[in-house]
């Protein structure tokens, strides 16, 4: 009797002994289940941390030395996800204050500016760091393309690149109406009417009447004939919920990609062109090597070459790390400075009797808008199209090995992109002059059916040169990525000029001005 | 590895920095934090402990307004002191409208929303409605009041005269002056303060009761201050009391642009001409949407409006208005005026009294007197005497007190020419649909103008068209007499239009004839009928030719 | 890229972990600023979300009570929550907020009734049944002038202190 007492006493003794002893350890299991492979104090410690750990896990253990290289990406991508980054906890913030209503939100912006703790800073960072995105964005795209990163495996990779570039485009756009003022309401009223510009051919064709998709796109964009409260919470949920879903999912995609495309994209002989490693870089193989991947048997393409480890690879902490973090604070210092001391722009309320006069569209589509001075449907819709097909297309036409990685890299080099930034300049500066000096058909002919003047204007005249140009360069180094980097260097000049135009030389009615003190007084 | 460490040691550090510095601003160097502790440091020590560093703010659900401008002038914000006496941040003077229930900026313009200084004041770029200046202050009550029935200014100056005449000011007070504050002091007396006493209403018989108690008293102002009136001066006295809303200045504003006739060209609240733009909302004009390039000072839109009134061409270029002539006192009250036609759309449940009547009731806001309308819609065409004005670069216009043209015409010719106006020309139409004049109102006028030249109609026993003439003899005639002052085809030059349809079909022949023959005694139009050294006479038959071929224009035009 | 120098060991093994790194005060002073950066950083926006002010209107305002008032009868001006009893002279404010949990209650003649969880309060605004743990402030009251007065909704005065007119 007394005995199975003691014994149940014992059990539960034990019972409570150990959990108190689980207690006491409670803390330490709990730093260990968190960080499972312990501290990362080794290298090896530390790739087992990258491995195990739900956020570093993008990232490869072991980085190339290739790809650490300032000179290789310039850390564009990075900058570019650490925009978004702030933008998203930016954005969050200010929507404890804003309401998307006409008149109230423009009250609500108002409140954030000047009563809302830290709201002004929190607007401007979050105004400034979205036009830093759209920039960076289109640095990473040109990065990409003039290092012929592009190539295969990594096409789709582009391809999804070019989605969030779109997405990125469209973030920033649907954000410039929310504030409700008059810049963001006559912007936003061009980009609707850009959306309903193929009327302008269909009107053309006689087709309007049963195949209506400019009236579609603008009415799903506005739910309404005018911009108003519809359109402002359709742009809101387009803006908070909608885009930066698809961002996010285009984002992990591309991430991913570029772990199972194999890191970075390198030239084949990166080892020798780095050189003599630094005392850092040691064998990781130094007994036998082994064949390392066990699931080599459903990985696709070459053998890894055994009796090799990665020798010219670094582990990814501390060194890939770093720099990301470097990059990182550096994209927030800069959103920050700029934050401190520029406001971000707000004018009046916006009032829909009261034209803005020039009424310009955000920046980036500036350069649009001065295709659009000509014809709605080429500048807005036309020609981005075809520029948009065409970037799509350029991996899987340029399948050609030479000079991946490399700067410039491919047929022709640094001195045709040279040569074809100077052709790009040359051809749009002087259609630009031509317009602005001479006119256009409409000027010279009032009575010219719209079809001429749509297939007919500078944006298409400034395509074909660019094209034709771009053939010549092909048939030239008869080689696809010559015409490529011909073309997007032909394009990218364009831009620029165009956009510069659009954003410093325009004034009223969209009439040239050197300078906006020459803009006429109302 | 050593540069990626110092690029991310060093834009840390910078960011940090940032971050440092606009917290410290933020909780440090706000305009309104400032304003708050020297305010504070102000105060008398007892109440210096109470007082909280914080943001303050009137919210008016009743207009709708969040006002923060209590954050700096922290006296004026409901139930707080702020610093005695400071005009700034002291206690708000005591108003009809409760700044603690209407908010500031419904009055005073302004971005109540601001805590910056020049945010909230206005004078910002993007921000259209600024602060009124202290000179123009009571220009902000046109927002929401239409002030009924001002006549013009010549009256109100004479009600004014009666007023201070009959030393009213001795027992009343208005706008501060008079009372028991009467300088002197003696027989001061405790009157009704009369500031604003057209806005409540006085009663119709104050002046009998005023003659009773005078009859009573035996010694004291009601001896010595009050007078006898007359029925006129009465009625003047009524007019200038009825002006008196508690918005001193605006009223004689008012009454001049009663005075000059801008309504014959400009509409207010769809009662004017509309030659030029309507001015119904034109106080709340942004001044961030017009040119300043001509205008010297500061870029307020009084600065804007004074430019204009003096040169109206140079400040809004391809302007049709006439240079006015006026002086730098009326261009004052002009701008004082314009200022204050504002007119915010709001919620008629907030609707204060005047403007539910003027705008559901239908009175006016102007006093419907022959004179004050004559002066309201005409003066500023044919002159305030009805003798006509020459403004440079435009047609003549006609003097219709001429005495010769008001024997000619009756009544009716006058009414339906006002109602139906001259289509084409610059007299417009002023018929309800148009010019929104009712025929009562025409009719005072009708009976007004025919006082200016106190020429009674002398009848026309003629049926309306009477004359038979040559036709063809006419045209050669007119071309010869006429042409050179009436246009070739009778367009109008230097004298009226004479093809015009409503001209046309509202003269009689008797009407047409005479004029020709005796001309107007005073105008470039000289009688025909009687030779003179540089032409000869005309006989009857060939003046019944001119009639007939200015017939021949009806119904073509 | 340069990289940190570090001593060279040809010999190692995958296998084998590395010793300890010296010391790196340059790594270690750029990933604690950056830590401290954004922490701040973070500290700084967690201040957004509590206002500076709040959207409803003053707590203080101006009432002018009917001549016709009777004495014991609650004058509710529209849109506040508190009611104002003129007894001879003497002028006093009773919120109408349920001490328990924000209901407005309403007046009736034996005192004020709690609609939601069944409270009642007495005349001055004792709680007499239900879960209100607390009495029904009163609320501080000025006189102006005439029939006007000044009532502060947001301040709390004993019970039984008044106005005199």
């Amino acid at each position: 009797m007394s005995d199975v007492a003691e014994k149940r006493s014992a059990r539960e003794e034990s019972a409570v002994g150990r959990s108190l002893e689980n207690l006491k350890a409670a803390p330490r299991r709990f730093t260990e289940t968190v960080f499972r492979s312990g501290r990362p104090h080794s290298d090896r410690t530390r790739s087992t941390f990258v491995f195990g750990n739900v956020f570093l896990h993008l990232h490869p253990v072991r980085t190339h030395r290739w790809s650490l290289r300032w000179s290789a990406t310039w850390g564009l991508g990075i900058a570019a996800i650490s925009c978004f980054f702030v933008l998203l906890v930016t954005g969050v913030l200010l929507m404890f204050y804003y309401k998307p209503y006409p008149d109230v939100a423009y009250l609500s912006i108002k409140d954030i500016h000047f009563v809302v703790p830290t709201g002004r800073f929190m607007r401007n960072i979050h105004r400034w760091s979205g036009n830093i995105m759209v920039v960076i964005v289109l640095l990473h795209m040109a990065r990409v393309f003039y290092t012929a990163a592009y190539r295969s495996p990594r096409e789709f990779n582009w391809v999804i690149g070019m989605g969030l570039l779109m997405a990125t485009l469209g973030l920033s756009f649907t954000g410039y109406l929310l504030p409700w003022d008059q810049l963001a309401y006559w912007a936003i009223t061009i980009g609707a009417n850009i959306a309903q510009s193929p009327r302008e051919l269909t009107d053309a064709l006689g087709i309007t009447e049963w195949f209506d998709v400019g009236g579609l796109q603008k009415l799903i964009l506005l739910g309404a004939e005018e911009v108003g409260e519809e359109a402002l919470i359709r742009f809101y949920l387009f803006h908070v919920m909608i885009l930066p879903l698809i961002l996010v999912i285009l984002v992990t995609v591309h991430f991913w990609r570029i772990r199972k495309d194999g890191g970075l994209a390198r030239p084949i002989d990166a080892d020798n062109r780095l050189g003599p490693s630094s005392g850092d870089v040691y064998p990781v193989f130094t007994e036998a090597a082994q064949k390392t991947y066990s699931l080599a048997a459903v990985v696709k393409g070459k053998t890894p070459i055994v009796g090799h480890g990665p020798e010219q690879t670094i582990p990814s902490m501390p060194h890939l790390l770093i720099g990301e973090a470097a990059v990182f604070m550096l994209t927030i210092a800069l959103s920050v400075i700029l934050a401190i001391f520029l406001d971000a722009p707000l004018k009046e309320l916006a009032n829909p009797a009261v034209p803005e006069n020039p009424a310009k569209a955000p920046w980036y589509f500036l350069g649009l808008q001065e295709l659009v001075s000509h014809s709605a449907f080429m500048g807005g819709i036309g020609i981005p199209l075809i520029v948009l097909i065409g970037l799509g297309l350029i991996p899987y036409l340029d399948r050609e090995t030479e000079g991946s990685g490399l700067w410039f890299g491919g047929l022709g080099g640094r001195s045709l992109v040279i040569r074809s930034a100077i052709f790009g300049l040359a051809a749009v500066v002087a259609v630009e002059a031509f317009v602005i000096r001479f006119g256009w058909i409409r000027q010279w002919w009032p009575n010219t059916p719209q079809m001429i003047i749509t297939f007919i204007n500078s944006g298409t005249l400034l395509t074909f040169l660019y094209a034709t140009y771009s053939v010549w360069c092909l048939r030239k180094y008869n080689s696809t990525r010559a015409g490529a980097l011909a073309l997007f260097t032909c394009f990218v000049c364009g831009f620029v000029v165009l956009t510069v135009v659009g954003t410093y030389f325009r004034g009223p009615n969209w009439d040239f001005y050197w300078s906006p003190s020459q803009w006429p007084g109302h | 590895m050593k540069a990626n460490k110092h690029l991310l040691l060093w834009s840390s550090l910078a960011a940090l920095a940032v971050l440092l510095w606009a917290a410290v601003h933020e909780n440090f160097f706000r305009d309104w934090r400032v304003t708050q502790r020297e305010i504070q440091a102000r105060l008398p020590s007892s109440q210096a402990d109470a007082f909280t560093i914080q943001l303050k703010q009137i919210v008016s659900r009743e207009v709708g307004a969040t006002d923060r401008c209590v954050s700096c002038h922290v006296g004026m914000a409901p139930g707080e002191s702020g610093i005695e006496g400071d005009r700034l941040f002291g206690r708000h003077p005591d108003v009809v409208h409760d700044p603690a229930s209407y908010g500031c900026t419904v009055c005073h313009g302004g971005q109540g929303r601001a805590t910056e200084t020049a945010d909230a004041h206005g004078t910002v770029p993007h921000w259209p409605e600024p602060m009124l200046s202290k000179e123009y202050l009571f220009a902000g009550c046109g927002g929401c009041h239409t002030h009924l029935s001002v006549s013009n200014l010549t009256q109100l100056e004479e009600g004014r005269a009666r007023f201070e005449q009959a030393d009213c000011l001795a027992c009343h007070k208005l706008d501060g002056r008079g009372g028991t504050l009467r300088p002197g002091g003696a027989g001061g007396q405790e009157g009704p303060d009369l500031s604003r006493v057209g806005a409540y209403g006085f009663k119709a018989n104050w002046y009998e009761h005023h003659i009773e108690q005078k009859k009573k008293a035996a010694s004291g102002p009601w001896i010595s201050a009050f007078g006898e009136l007359s029925a006129s001066e009465r009625l003047a006295t009524d007019e200038y009391l009825r002006s008196r809303v508690g918005a001193p200045g605006l009223s004689e504003a008012k009454a001049l642009f009663h005075t000059l006739g801008c309504r014959g060209c400009h509409k207010v609240r769809g009662v004017g001409g509309d030659d030029g733009p309507d001015l119904t909302a034109v106080g709340n004009k942004d001044p961030g949407q017009v040119s300043f390039a001509q205008v010297e000072g500061e870029r307020t839109l009084a600065n804007w409006f004074k430019k204009h009134f003096r040169s109206p061409a140079t400040v809004v270029h391809g302007s049709a208005m006439p240079e006015l002539g006026l002086t730098e006192q009326q261009i004052d009250q002009l701008t004082f005026y314009v200022l204050s036609l504002r007119h915010r759309i709001y919620p008629e449940a907030l609707w204060p009294k005047d403007r539910i009547r003027a705008e559901r009731f239908g009175m006016r806001e102007f006093a419907t007197d022959g004179a004050t309308l004559y002066g309201t819609f005409c003066a500023a065409c044919h002159g305030a005497k009805g003798e006509g004005m020459r403004y440079p670069g435009f047609t003549p216009f006609p003097a219709i007190g001429n005495p010769d043209f008001l024997r000619l015409v009756s009544d009716d010719f006058l009414r339906e020419q006002i109602k139906r106006g001259r289509p084409g020309r610059r007299m417009p139409a002023w018929g309800q649909q148009e010019g929104g004049l009712r025929d009562e109102e025409i009719g005072r006028l009708v009976a007004y103008v025919r006082n200016l030249g106190g020429a009674a109609y002398e009848g026309d026993p003629k049926p309306r068209r009477w004359v038979q003439g040559d036709a063809a003899e006419g045209e050669r005639l007119f071309a010869k007499a006429c042409g050179v002052c009436h246009g070739e085809r009778g367009e109008g030059r230097e004298g009226p239009q004479l093809n015009n349809r409503v001209f046309l079909d509202l003269a009689a022949d008797t009407y047409l004839f005479k004029t020709i023959r005796n001309g107007r005694k005073g105008t470039s139009m000289a009688g025909f009928g009687g030779g003179s050294s540089v032409r000869g006479a005309m006989t009857d038959a060939e003046i019944s030719s001119i009639v007939a071929f200015l017939r021949t224009w009806e119904g073509k035009k | 890229m340069t990289t940190d120098a570090k001593p060279t060991q040809t010999s190692r093994s995958r296998l084998d972990p590395e010793a300890m790194p010296r010391r790196d005060f340059l790594g270690l002073t750029a990933w604690w600023s950056a830590a401290a950066t954004l922490l701040f950083g973070f500290l700084g926006a967690m201040r957004l979300p509590k206002a500076a002010v709040l959207p409803s209107p003053s707590k203080k305002f101006r009432i002018t009570l009917p001549a016709s008032l009777a004495p014991g009868q609650p004058y509710l001006p529209a849109g506040r929550s508190v009611a104002l009893y003129k007894e001879e002279s003497q002028v006093y404010a009773i919120s109408l907020v349920c001490t328990h949990l924000g209901c407005i209650v309403k007046a009736t003649d034996s005192g004020f009734d709690c609609p939601c969880h069944g409270s009642k309060f007495a005349k001055d605004g004792s709680v007499l049944k239900g879960p209100a743990p607390k009495a029904l402030p009163w609320r501080e009251v000025k006189h102006l002038s005439g029939d006007n007065f000044f009532v502060d909704e947001g301040k709390s005065v004993p019970a039984g202190t008044t106005a005199g007119v």
